[in-house]
């Protein structure tokens, strides 16, 4: 069996999909679009949506911290400011913004012990929004499984796949 | 002769290492299965991992995968990637005998849970054919190279890649990866085995094998 986007319950069948890879960070105001990351493992998600102007941003963090070059939000530390620039741009109000976080999962036990990169994104993610003066409207992170997040730009409205079934933040 | 990681002669090197290692696979799991098991010749190829989650359908296309950790001689990460179906039939196959054929296959069309039995024979298997491959890449030094204990799971692809990827992604952006098909007791079951070393063992491992060709 294949999850896929159009299995989303939120969709319309017009909706115009912006994906971000890892690393990659995605943003819209077209009502009709829908922001996605497919198959977090460790990695985390960070969206942030503005009830007033409808501005969405949605990214899919890699690490927590790291140094070079890559996509521009591979690393928590050096991307979390461009994720907010991003919104910002887009006429987002990140003290106003819904945000929400999603993934850091630890999927393999036998790596677990030695790395623990998720719980480690994590954490990185909750200093950054701490450092920012923000807080999670809600979110769905830790444990061991694989997600995928689709942002609702019209709605704000946060899809959440994975094996287990589809929930909505 | 310099051999390089990912050049032409370089794959065909790793192409005749997999085709030995697959042909030893299959040899243990005619012992394991006791049906007839025939291991088609795999393609083998350096490829990025966005390629690799294409083989699979998309990032969130659900798989059956079995994780193995490599030490030793080599360090990084197996993974022996089927779809579901593909596991349980293969659980199916080699549980039989244990179980009735039916309790062995269990589970409704296009559910994705296997059962404890199911996944413990999904390890199995990936344990047999990724430490084929690794004891043949042992060859090529003079210490072996030990696999670790096998973990199971039905996940999204993209999720099982990443999880694996993060201890590499700073040095890493190529891996090898070989297609292959497996028959057993008639049945066609598409697999992928990718094998992930660091980058200190991928240029250590072009070094082995050019001086095997020596």
């Amino acid at each position: 069996m294949t999850l896929t986007v159009a299995d989303g319950v939120a969709l319309s069948p017009t909706t115009t999909l912006s994906v971000a890879g890892i690393g990659e960070l995605v943003s819209s105001r077209d009502p009709s679009g829908t922001l996605v990351c497919y198959g977090l493992g460790s990695c985390v998600a960070v969206s942030a949506w503005d009830p007033r102007t409808h501005a969405a941003a949605l990214a899919h963090f890699m690490l927590p911290t790291g140094s070079g070059g890559g996509p521009p939000v591979k690393f928590v530390d050096q991307g979390f400011e461009r994720f907010l620039d991003a919104f910002r741009k887009l006429g987002g109000s990140p003290m106003r913004a819904e945000v929400k976080a999603v993934g850091g999962a630890s999927m393999l036990t036998v790596m677990a012990g030695s790395l623990d990169i998720g719980r480690r994104n994590v954490q990185a993610v909750e200093a950054h929004l701490a450092m920012s003066g923000l807080r999670l409207a809600a979110s769905d992170l830790g444990g061991s499984v694989g997600r995928t997040v689709q942002l609702a730009v019209g709605s704000g409205r946060l899809l959440i796949k994975s094996v287990a079934g589809t929930r909505t933040l | 002769m310099t051999l390089v990681a990912g050049s032409a002669l370089w794959q065909a090197s790793l192409t005749t290492v997999f085709l030995n290692a697959l042909a030893r696979a299959g040899e243990a799991l005619v012992v394991m299965s006791g049906h007839e098991v025939a291991v088609e010749p795999a393609r083998v190829r350096m490829c990025s991992v966005s390629e690799v989650v294409a083989d699979t359908g998309s990032p969130d296309a659900v798989v059956a995968g079995v994780y193995v950790g490599i030490t030793g001689s080599l360090h990084g990460h197996a993974l022996l990637l089927l779809s579901p179906d593909g596991a349980r039939r293969f659980a199916g196959l080699m549980l039989d005998g244990i179980l009735e054929p039916a309790d062995a296959l269990a589970g409704p069309d296009g559910d994705l849970i296997l059962s404890p039995l199911q996944t413990s024979a999904l390890q199995e298997l990936g344990n047999v054919t990724i430490t084929a491959c690794l004891n043949e890449l042992g060859t090529y030094f003079e210490e072996p190279v030990h696999p670790t204990v096998p973990q199971g799971m039905v996940e999204m692809a993209g999720a099982i890649l990443d999880a694996v990827l993060m201890d590499l992604v700073t040095d890493v952006d190529q891996v090898l990866s070989a297609q292959t098909r497996f028959h057993i007791g008639g049945q066609a079951i598409d697999g992928t085995i990718l094998i992930l070393p660091d980058a200190p063992s991928l240029a250590r491992l072009a070094e082995a094998v050019a001086s095997h060709g020596r």
